[in-house]
């Protein structure tokens, strides 16, 4: 190695290690431990990476594993942290942030004075108000945060063109310092008989009762106004006669939401409707696509055949355009009465089939528009495949005797099966998770008269449990968490079993 | 090669941690709007910058996500001052405790539209500084539509004698089958039909629902008149709408605001009219209202409460945000100024009639299954009357009032 790319090599090192102990101390502050560990590995695995020869092959590793890890496996620890607790709408906030929020709540009494004033400060940084009472026109001045009454009489005051300038050494603030003091301002309390008077806007000071306080040893919450007292229960402060404090706070609830998805039988009851058709929807997708997919690359493989090329690249653009957009175009042309292939079919026929609106017909649409998405992926990878199988043994069959048709079932197919099965798998995972096609084409409509819960006919699992979580009362996510766990679950059991099958079929190719 | 790369990726991650936190920081006010409202903040904010010395730092966040970013930037320390958004947010924010009321509208209060006022009222306290109000009504193809209908029937006549569906031409279009319940709404309420009523304190009262009532359940049947006497094509959603109108197609749409600015790029020689009144009853639209909200985890409260008061609340700010995109002002003495626009007096009659659309986080269950019961309505698979009461037990299933 050159002298340069090893220089290179040591600054480059240094410059990141220097700016991973900065982030380090910034997370010891914000007291972000969890971050802080994987920060201290993944710099330990970097160095280590780059400085030992024995670690060469971890250079290559490395790229793609920091991402994993900050891509894949944090997001799923978090949703498995998550799925344990309420956190959702009405609890977001640890227990902390809530007691601050009620200690810092106050109410205005309904006779609560106001106050216009006028700001002094010293050298030292330090400050005293002059205060003018709306209500009876007293003037008050703060020393040491303590209000007194005073009159302009009073000797301390230096006067200037009939305004008080001056008190004690204190100048008067400008407005615009005023502005940019507000940051300090609004932490100063002033007292006046156990009464508090905080600043509220840029005009006046007022009056504040603070109205809860926290009992730090007992661990309630009482309401200065009423007197009612609070004990925090299921993550936020409830009175005794069961009224609810908003905002509550996250707390970890043990399998309550999975409790939940089984006891209620408004979510449990379509549930395995919805997974029916998840899973035809995920094999018929795979099916179709890998049919069309492959029918097509067959073809295109095929010498004979003319402008091979041009065909190919055609075929590739629905995969080039985004799901997104051809998607939304897809459910125009549907419309029932606006859409193109309804027209067409009523220029033919004379007859329109209600696309979106019908339960079967939904169901035909969604497949028929994820083909559409799909089977180019199907056919690149076929044509991939096709190219690898090594034409000698084409040759072999052919002077064995076998037809044309012989040789794609014992020679192509299976050959093609080995290198694709795998792919199959993920594009059944895929498309059992494949919310975009159905969100945005039926939206899971059309819904099923007199269904209780937000389950139309063609939702799958995925846009369900969207329905579920955000569908209700503001956004669940610890429940939301819970029920990707299992779909988590079901599609990770899937896949074993589907891996399972095709290493048996390598086992196959292997006696060939 | 590679160990380059490696280290670039390392370089990146570290950056991904610590670097581009749009945090409220003291002393610099720090604003989320979405992409239209971000330039024109951004450009009036200079003038307050260059008056009181005070950065003002303006980002642009999706108008969608800025609910959820606040709720998790917020808390973190690392939200803005001031958000701009729907008044039908502040019920999960402040379920959330995430807004800090603003105590200064309680004084000048009634130099806003009071419908604003009152959608960004909970409990006893005001929660955003209204700037905008919007509502749907109905516009018109002035050379289609020469006096537009001021009762039903008049526009039951108007839309049957306009609508030739061998030509292409509709009388009156709505993408009310979509399924849209939101643009649905003022056939429900035109006869007592409400989303929630209000509990003895004024309150929206979650347990008391009103979207399957008498009144609600003649609304679906008008509903399904329209699509059975062949006046409102089922297919129809706002793209079919929208496009249709800005051919010269259709006589007459019912929808709001945002669709004016394309009718007017059409070239089409449109007007805004209050809608119809039924049996003398007004249909009442649901009336959105944005405006400015104080996070409760802003370092800067009063500061931010101070630029709200001094700078935003201010004729020359609303009349500014009114030009950079023309929907009602909330704030009187701007929207006095813009009067004489016969567009903005209509919305303005339709506002006037209208409900705030309701804010506490309940409204998730009621959109979702209100749609569906809609769509069943409109594709004659269920009457109204089982379809509106299927959807308001199913609502109090999922809110867990039964």
């Amino acid at each position: 190695m050159s002298m340069t790319a090893i220089l290179a090599k040591i600054l480059l090192l240094g410059v990141v290690d220097s700016l991973g102990v900065w982030t380090a101390v910034g997370l010891v502050v914000a007291q972000r431990w969890g971050m802080l560990a994987g920060l201290v590995v993944g710099l330990l695995a970097l160095n280590y990476a780059v400085l030992s020869k024995r670690a060469y092959p971890l250079r290559y590793l490395l790229p793609g594993l920091i991402p994993f890890c900050l891509m894949v496996v944090y997001p799923i620890t978090v949703n498995m942290g998550v799925a344990f607790t309420n956190f959702g709408t009405g609890h977001r906030l640890t227990k902390e942030q809530v007691i601050d929020h009620f200690e810092s709540r106050f109410y205005l009494p309904e006779d609560g004075e106001r106050f216009t004033f006028q700001a002094f400060r010293d050298h030292e940084e330090d400050f005293i108000f002059l205060l003018v009472s709306k209500e009876t026109g007293t003037t008050y001045l703060s020393a040491e945060g303590i209000l007194e009454i005073v009159t302009l009489e009073d000797s301390r005051f230096v006067f200037d063109r009939g305004e008080i300038v001056q008190i004690n050494g204190y100048y008067r603030l400008s407005r615009g310092e005023l502005f940019r003091l507000l940051g300090q301002l609004q932490e100063i309390r002033l007292e006046r008989n156990e009464e508090v008077i905080r600043l509220t806007s840029i005009r006046e000071f007022r009056v504040y009762q603070q109205r809860y306080h926290y009992d730090r040893e007992q661990g309630t919450l009482t309401d200065l106004k009423t007197g009612i007292i609070y004990t925090p229960i299921a993550g936020a402060f409830t009175s005794a006669d069961g009224e609810r404090l908003l905002p509550g706070f996250v707390v970890r609830i043990g399998f309550q939401n999975f409790l939940e998805i089984i006891n209620n039988p408004h979510i449990a009851r379509p549930f395995f409707r919805v997974f029916r058709w998840t899973f035809a929807f995920a094999a018929l997708s795979v099916a179709t696509t890998f049919v069309l997919g492959f029918s097509l690359a067959v073809l295109l493989n095929d010498p004979h055949l003319k402008m091979r090329h041009l065909y190919r690249t055609i075929l590739i653009i629905p995969y080039a355009i985004p799901g997104f957009i051809s998607i939304l175009i897809w459910a125009g042309m549907l419309n029932v009465d606006f859409g193109i292939v309804n027209r067409i079919l009523q220029d033919l026929f004379g007859t329109t089939i209600p696309w979106l609106h019908d339960p079967l017909w939904a169901k035909v649409a969604v497949v028929l528009v994820n083909l559409w998405l799909g089977f180019p992926y199907m056919m690149i990878i076929c044509l991939g495949a096709l190219q690898s199988i090594p034409s000698e043994l084409y040759e072999a069959a052919r002077i064995d005797g076998a037809g044309s048709w012989q040789r794609f079932r014992k020679v192509t197919f299976p050959l093609l099966l080995i290198s694709i099965a795998p792919l199959l798998v993920g594009s059944f995972a895929f498309n059992f998770n494949n919310f975009n096609v159905i969100y945005l084409l039926t939206g899971g409509g059309p819904p099923i008269p007199g269904a209780m819960t937000p389950a139309g006919a063609t939702d799958i699992l995925i846009s369900y449990t969207y329905n579920l979580a955000f569908g209700g009362v503001g956004a669940q996510y610890g429940f939301a968490a819970a029920i990707s766990l299992i779909i988590f679950a079901i599609i990770a059991t899937i896949s074993a079993i589907n891996f399972r099958f095709t290493r048996r079929l390598e086992r196959i190719s292997e006696g060939l | 090669m590679k160990k380059f790369i490696a280290l670039l990726l390392g370089f990146t991650m570290l950056f991904g941690l610590t670097g581009a936190v749009w945090a409220s920081t003291p002393g610099v006010l720090t604003i989320w709007a979405d992409a239209t409202r971000a330039p024109i903040l951004a450009g009036l904010s200079e003038a307050f910058t260059a008056e009181f010395g005070i950065p003002v730092e303006v980002h642009e966040v999706g108008f969608g996500d800025i609910r959820d970013r606040l709720g998790i930037a917020g808390p973190a320390g690392e939200g803005p001052d001031i958000i701009i958004g729907a008044h039908d947010w502040i019920g999960q924010l402040i379920a959330d405790g995430l807004l800090e009321p603003i105590l200064f509208l309680e004084d000048i209060r009634d130099q806003f539209v009071p419908v604003a006022i009152e959608a960004f009222s909970s409990g006893g306290r005001i929660y955003g500084l209204p700037y905008l109000t919007e509502a749907v009504g109905l516009i018109y193809n002035r050379d289609l539509v020469l006096v537009p209908p001021a009762t039903f029937t008049e526009f039951i006549a108007i839309a049957s004698a306009l609508t030739d569906p061998e030509k292409g031409q509709f009388g009156f279009l709505s993408n009310i089958p979509q399924p849209d319940p939101y643009h649905a709404f003022p056939f429900i309420s035109a006869f007592g039909g409400y989303v929630f009523g209000l509990d003895e304190e004024g309150v929206l009262d979650p347990r008391d629902i009103g979207l399957d009532n008498e009144g609600a359940i003649i609304g679906g049947h008008l509903i399904l008149e329209l699509i059975t006497s062949g006046l409102l094509p089922v297919g129809t959603d706002y793209g079919a709408m929208t496009g249709l109108f800005n051919d010269g197609m259709v006589g007459m749409i019912l929808t709001g605001p945002w669709a004016v600015r394309d009718i007017k790029a059409a070239g089409i020689n449109y007007g805004i009219a209050p809608l119809p009144t039924i049996g003398g009853q007004a249909m009442r639209p649901f009336v959105g209202v944005h405006g400015f909200m104080v996070s409760a985890f802003s370092a800067n409260k009063i500061l931010a409460m101070t630029f709200l008061e001094e700078f935003i609340a201010t004729k020359d700010t609303m009349l500014a945000l009114y030009e950079a995109d023309p929907r009602n002002p909330a704030f009187i003495p701007a929207l006095d100024v813009v009067a004489a626009d016969p567009d903005v007096v209509a919305w303005a009659a339709n506002a006037a009639v209208g409900t705030p659309m309701p804010s506490i986080p309940e409204m998730g269950a009621v959109w979702t299954a209100w749609a569906d019961a809609l769509l069943l309505i409109v594709t004659e698979e269920v009457s109204p009357e089982d379809a509106l009461r299927d959807a308001v037990m199913r609502i109090r299933a999922v809110i867990g009032y039964e």
